[in-house]
Order: structure tokens, then C-alpha cells, then sequence
């Protein structure tokens, strides 16, 4: 009797330490979606994924005189003062240093400020060129015919300062940054471009595999090679992308370092072991019946291979692509050697780029790391990334239930 | 009437023999080309790698212009006890022993921390939770395996150096921002989490029903049953999670940089310490893209291979004798 209540409780003790163990996957999942959640989910917007990077300092003027546009459709949190005779809303806010800031909080649609002259650019007919002024700039300093206003007057005094003028002579504005266009298209680019090279490759290897090596040495030889890819971390692949591709793409096409290509072509490599293996999957469930239908049908092996095996391992083919995009969009260590570390608002194929991770990680650097983008585009991440285990989910599930 | 001659003629035949020698001419082409990059990888870094050690690269420095170097000693740089010795672009006796020793120690103890989490998370998953909960649970293995590591590194710099700045405030000692040993361990030791998980619950579940149904008639309680004989029938799928968790922990570059706070010199053995691996060496501090700091990095790149090389070979020939030890 006694030894069982002592079995009892020894049983009870290690249950307990399984339950407490077996949950700390779900408490640590749970605090990583949480602390990038609460820290970036107030950065997510349009501006965030459309905006420049850099931040650019600029002084514009408007070369017509005050108009009236009554506020229409304001629906910030901000107190807005608003110059009805130009059409321009200001909020006191605080900049990233925390120190007092004005920013234009609303332009009306009809607003002269939409067609602003920017000083400091001139087009080849020697024309100022036009900017358009968007909440979210901050205002340095501006003179008008009658007053002179600075940033630190407080959004109330600018306010009434610009709606009393006849004529704005300039106003020094600052474009807010910090947005993460050129990484998402970066990102778009080096994903178009690495399937584009992986998929061909990956595809027919497994094919090479599974449908026309013979059981020899060479083919185990092979195999081996290519298994033992799996196994290599992604920084290598980095240092092959530097040493390998980037060389190469100097000497051919006279890139100048990194490039958005050199970092696809790395990534490619990257993914040739994910797409071989889960192509060879979905060809190994293919029933042998179909291929000798086709054959005694009189097709030849390689119409046998376009027209029924390829079509019949699309969903595998398929579930390949999809981690590979995931582990694209997630790839960091690989692409800081491939592509480099450069963050560009204008992306050029031939030239250094920066993808979503790695703009994490460049942010991420330095005495003041920035969480709340990091933590933002980390958001973005973690959305596609899930997304897409989801779809790969749901499509085992119909691959199990495929009838072959 | 078509007449079958008319379809199979010679021509035909020969023109569709052709088509079929030529795609799979290009299907074994295309198997080549993937089979060669792991000897790209190889060729290309070695040649990169092994420069710094047979030539004289220039350094430059603005007070005393141009320089000639001397090769890196690749003894000194095997067993070098700190990163440079000298001046950045004066000076080519570079080390990475320490880093070496560090990145073991790093991995060691991640795989301390994992493995009890990692193999009671299967046994959780395989046997003991409800299916519900046990559903959930994998879907939260695999998402955690589908996080890339650069947020694993926004995760540790943000909330688990500051757990260690909390530890370390019991001990009125004063931690670099939190980048330390023990930061690292724990990121690395979430990170490798899922793979050892895995591996562990594919193994759990294909022990023999037999062996369970056994030892449960001999009187065994369920959880008794679980740790003594599940878990042992496991053992070898068990180690070859660990073995696959080591791989990636030793490769871990990112997370592990931001974490780490990349020490400069000698074996970190204190847990509020920084530290530095391989992976942190070769990824932080990138300033130029050629000469000699950039080019040593390949050098480094060409040691964390042999490290995981040896690495898996000596936990293969330790599973073996293991399981060895078990058959007898």
C-alpha cells in the first residue's frame, strides 16, 4: 500500500515535470508573437511598407497665394491646428529622440501644398522641381511675408503664423524614413528571381533521382553530394555567394560588388535541397501504373516525364516552393555576405540591396538598436512565414488524399 | 484508315530515341550541377580561406600609409587566444582558438538546456497530452521551427538580455547590456528546440506497441513504462536529433551575433559574461569587402566547417558505440 501511494507520487511528480516542460514551446511561441506584436504593431502601416528609408531634409514654397479649404476628413488622434487659407493641419508630437516636434498632420486634398516647389532641386529647364508636402514631415522652420516660425513654437502658433500669410517664402521640412519599400521589393525581386533558378535545377534533379539514374555508384556518389548540402549552414552559403557568384558577376556583367543577383543566386543554392526532396517525395507516390500507361500508350520517357509525371507532383512541387519562399523571406546571415548590408530606397538588380531580414539586422546594429521597426518588419515576416506553413499544411493533407 | 506503319516509322522512332537521350542528358546535368556546389563550396571558400595564411596582404592606416603584412601563422590562428593582436589594418596575427573553445562551451550548454525540454516536449506531444492539446502543440513546434533566426535575435536582444540584466541585478553585477553567455545559451537552446522535438517525437511514436503493452502488464505504471522503456527504445532517434541540433547550433549566425556580444579575447566560462563564436566572429565588423579583415573571415569559414565535420563525426562514433553498448 505504501509503496503505491510512493509510485503514486513519483508518477505525479514526473507528470508534472512533462506538462511544465511540454509547455514551454507554447509559452516562448507565445512571448516572441507577443513582444514583436506589441512593439512594431503601431509602426505597421502603408506608410511603413511604402515610405523611404532615409530620411531627406528639404525647404519648399508654394508659388500661389491662400485659398480656403475648410478641414474635411481628419481622423487622427492628435489635436490638429489647421490653416484653413492653405489647406495645412500641424500636430505637436515628439521625434524619435524624444525631443518636441511639430509634423504636418493633415494636407487637403485641394492644398497648394500638394504641388509645393522644393528650393533645393532643379529640373533641366533650371525649374524648381515639384514635392509634394505628406503628414508625417517634420517642420524645421519657415518664414512667411509677415512672420518667421520655428519648430519648437508648438503646432498652435505655426498654425495661426501660416494662416495669416499672403505669401510662404519657406518652410525646412524633414520626410519622416524609416519606411521599408526598397527591402520589400528587394525581397519580391530576390524571390522571383531565386525560384526562378531553383526550380528548373531542383526539379529536374529530382526527376535525374527518381525517374532515369540507375542504382550505381555514380548516382549514390551523387546523392550523397547533394544530401550533404542540407547539412551546410546558411552562412556558408554566404561565403560561397562572395566568394563564388559575386566575383563572377563582376567579371561578366560588371556588377560592383554584392548584388540583388549574386544574393539570388546564393539563395537558389540554398533552396536546391529543400525542392529535390519534397519534388522525389511527391515523385516516389506517383503510382508506376501511370508511367506504363503512358509508355504502352507509345509516348516516349521524356513526354512520359513532361506530360504525366510533372503534372501528377505539382502539389509536392508546390509545398517545395512555398518553404522555399519562407526560408527566402527569412534568410539573414547568407545574404549580409551575398547581398550586402546596404539599405536603397531605389532598388537596382546589379547593385547591393538590403531584403526584410537583413533590414532587421542592419537596424538592429549600433549602440541604439530600433526595435519597433525591427519589430515591424519582423511582423511582416512572421505573417508570411505562418501563412505559408498553413498552406503547406493543407496541402499535404490533399496530397495524402490524393487518389494516384 | 491510318495505318500503324504510318505512326511508328523508323524516323519516328529515331527522332523520339533522340528527344529522350537529349532531356536526359539535361536531367543528369542538371543532378551534376546540384551535386557540385557542395564542391564549390569547398573549392571556393578553401581558396579565399587559405590566402590570408600563404600571402602578403597590404594594410593600410592613416598615420602610417601603406604596409606591407606578413602572412597569418595558422598555428597562431588555431590556437590564438584573442581576434587581433595589434591594430585593425596594421597588424595579420589574428586568432580564433578562443572562439573555437567558446563556441563548444556555447553549444554545449544549449544542448544541456534543449535536450530535457526537447525530448519531454515529444514524450508530451507522442504519448501523454490529450490529441487536442497534442495537435496544438506540433503545429506550435512547427512554427517555432519556421521562425527565421534574425527574429529569434530581436526576440533575445529585446527580452532575453533583459532577463539577464534582472538575473544579473541579484548578484550586483554589472552585465554588458545583457549580451553574455548565458543570452546566447538561451536563444540557442529555444532555436535547436523544435529540430531535437521533432526528430525525438518521430521516434518516440514508432516504438514498438509490443514493448509498451509488456512492460504495462508486468505491472509498470504508464509514466514508468514512458521514461523506462519508451525512452530507451527511443535513444538512438533521440541522439540523432541531438546530433542534428548540434549542426544547427553550431551554425547559428545571426541570433547568436546579436546576443553574443562577440568578445575580443579568451574563454568565457562566467554565464553573465559576453562571449564569441565562430558564426558572431565571422559576421560582425565587416567594414570593407577586401584586404585581409574580410578575407580572414573565410579562414574562419573554413574552421567552423572542419568543427562541424569533426563535431559529427565523433557523436556518430559515440551514438554507434552506444548503441553497440545496448545491443549487448
Amino acid at each position: 500500500m505504501n509503496n503505491r501511494a510512493l509510485r503514486q507520487r513519483q508518477d505525479n511528480l514526473v507528470r508534472g515535470v512533462i506538462y511544465t516542460f511540454g509547455s514551454i514551446g507554447a509559452i516562448v511561441l507565445a512571448t516572441i508573437i507577443w513582444y514583436v506584436v506589441s512593439n512594431g504593431i503601431g509602426l505597421v502601416s502603408l506608410d511603413l511598407i511604402m515610405g523611404d528609408s532615409r530620411t531627406f531634409n528639404t525647404d519648399v514654397y508654394v508659388d500661389t497665394g491662400p485659398g480656403n479649404y475648410p478641414l474635411e476628413g481628419y481622423n487622427g488622434d492628435l489635436e490638429l491646428f489647421y490653416s484653413e487659407n492653405w489647406g495645412l493641419g500641424f500636430v505637436d508630437t515628439f521625434n524619435r529622440a524624444g525631443n518636441q516636434a511639430v509634423e504636418v498632420g493633415y494636407v487637403h486634398p485641394d492644398s497648394p501644398f500638394n504641388q509645393s516647389l522644393d528650393k533645393n532641386a532643379i529640373d533641366e529647364f533650371g525649374d524648381h522641381l515639384i514635392i509634394e508636402v505628406r503628414p508625417g514631415f517634420t517642420i524645421e522652420k519657415g518664414f512667411t511675408d509677415t512672420a518667421i516660425f520655428l519648430g519648437r513654437n508648438g503646432a498652435a502658433q505655426i498654425a495661426n503664423v501660416v494662416n495669416a500669410a499672403n505669401v510662404i517664402d519657406e518652410i525646412s521640412i524633414q520626410s519622416r524614413g524609416d519606411g521599408i519599400r526598397g527591402s520589400l521589393i528587394t525581397t519580391l525581386y530576390l524571390i522571383g528571381m531565386t525560384l526562378l533558378i531553383a526550380i528548373p535545377i531542383g526539379v529536374s534533379t529530382a526527376i535525374y533521382f527518381n525517374e532515369i539514374a540507375k542504382r550505381n555508384r555514380f548516382t549514390n556518389t551523387i546523392r550523397t553530394m547533394v544530401d550533404l548540402l542540407t547539412g551546410v549552414p546558411s552562412i556558408i552559403y554566404g561565403l560561397l555567394g562572395a566568394a563564388l557568384f559575386i566575383p563572377l558577376l563582376n567579371n561578366t556583367i560588371q556588377t560592383a560588388g554584392g548584388s540583388v543577383i549574386s544574393g539570388a543566386l546564393t539563395l537558389a543554392v540554398i533552396l536546391l535541397p529543400t525542392i529535390i526532396k519534397s519534388t522525389e517525395e511527391a515523385l516516389k507516390v506517383i503510382s508506376n501504373d501511370l508511367r506504363r500507361g503512358s509508355l504502352a500508350l507509345g509516348a516516349s520517357k521524356t513526354q512520359t516525364i513532361f506530360k504525366v509525371v510533372i503534372p501528377s507532383a505539382i502539389p509536392g512541387i508546390l509545398t517545395g516552393v512555398l518553404l522555399g519562399v519562407g526560408r527566402i523571406i527569412g534568410e539573414s546571415a547568407a545574404l549580409i555576405y551575398a547581398t550586402g548590408a546596404a539599405i536603397k530606397d531605389e532598388v537596382i538588380l546589379t547593385e547591393r540591396s538590403t531584403s526584410l531580414a537583413v533590414h532587421i539586422w542592419t537596424v538592429m546594429q549600433g549602440e541604439k538598436p530600433n526595435f519597433e521597426l525591427a519589430s515591424a518588419i519582423a511582423i511582416i515576416i512572421l505573417g508570411v512565414v505562418f501563412v505559408m506553413n498553413f498552406v503547406i499544411k493543407l496541402l499535404a493533407k490533399r496530397l495524402s488524399k490524393a487518389m494516384y | 484508315m491510318i495505318s500503324i506503319r504510318d505512326v511508328v516509322t523508323k524516323e519516328n522512332i529515331k527522332r523520339k530515341n533522340r528527344m529522350d537521350t537529349i532531356s536526359q542528358a539535361f536531367f543528369m546535368g542538371s543532378a551534376i550541377l546540384s551535386a557540385s556546389f557542395i564542391v564549390l563550396i569547398i573549392v571556393f571558400i578553401s581558396f579565399k580561406g587559405l590566402s590570408p595564411f600563404l600571402l602578403n596582404y597590404e594594410g593600410y592606416n592613416f598615420q602610417q600609409g601603406t604596409v606591407d603584412l606578413d602572412p597569418v601563422n595558422p598555428i597562431s590562428f588555431i590556437t590564438g587566444n584573442q581576434w587581433l593582436g595589434g591594430t585593425l589594418g596594421l597588424s595579420s596575427d589574428y586568432g580564433i582558438g578562443f572562439a573555437i573553445i567558446n563556441t563548444l562551451i556555447v553549444v554545449f550548454f544549449s544542448i544541456m538546456v534543449s535536450v530535457p525540454i526537447s525530448v519531454f516536449t515529444a514524450l508530451f506531444i507522442a504519448k501523454v497530452a490529450p490529441p487536442q492539446i497534442a495537435n496544438v502543440m506540433r503545429t506550435v513546434v512547427e512554427l517555432l521551427a519556421s521562425i527565421p533566426s534574425i527574429i529569434y535575435g530581436v526576440f533575445g536582444l529585446g527580452i532575453i538580455t533583459q532577463f539577464v540584466v534582472f538575473v544579473s541585478g541579484f548578484f550586483n553585477y554589472q552585465t554588458a547590456a545583457g549580451l553574455s553567455l548565458m543570452s546566447t545559451v538561451i536563444v540557442l537552446s529555444i532555436m535547436i528546440l523544435p529540430t531535437i522535438t521533432a526528430v525525438s517525437e518521430t521516434s518516440i511514436r514508432s516504438v514498438d506497441k509490443t514493448m509498451i503493452d509488456g512492460s504495462l502488464a508486468l505491472g509498470a505504471s504508464d509514466i514508468q513504462t514512458y521514461m523506462k522503456v519508451v525512452l530507451t527504445a527511443a535513444k538512438s532517434g533521440i541522439f540523432a536529433g541531438i546530433i542534428l541540433g548540434v549542426g544547427r547550433a553550431l551554425g547559428e549566425a545571426t541570433a547568436v551575433a546579436l546576443v553574443s556580444g562577440n568578445l575580443f579575447a579568451g574563454i568565457q566560462l562566467n554565464p553573465l559574461g559576453t562571449t564569441a563564436t565562430l558564426t558572431s566572429r565571422m559576421l560582425l565588423g565587416i567594414k570593407d569587402t577586401t584586404g585581409i579583415d574580410y578575407d580572414i573571415r573565410f579562414s574562419i569559414g573554413l574552421v567552423l566547417m572542419a568543427v562541424i565535420v569533426i563535431t559529427n563525426l565523433t557523436l556518430n562514433f559515440v551514438m554507434k558505440r552506444l548503441g553497440g553498448m545496448h545491443e549487448q
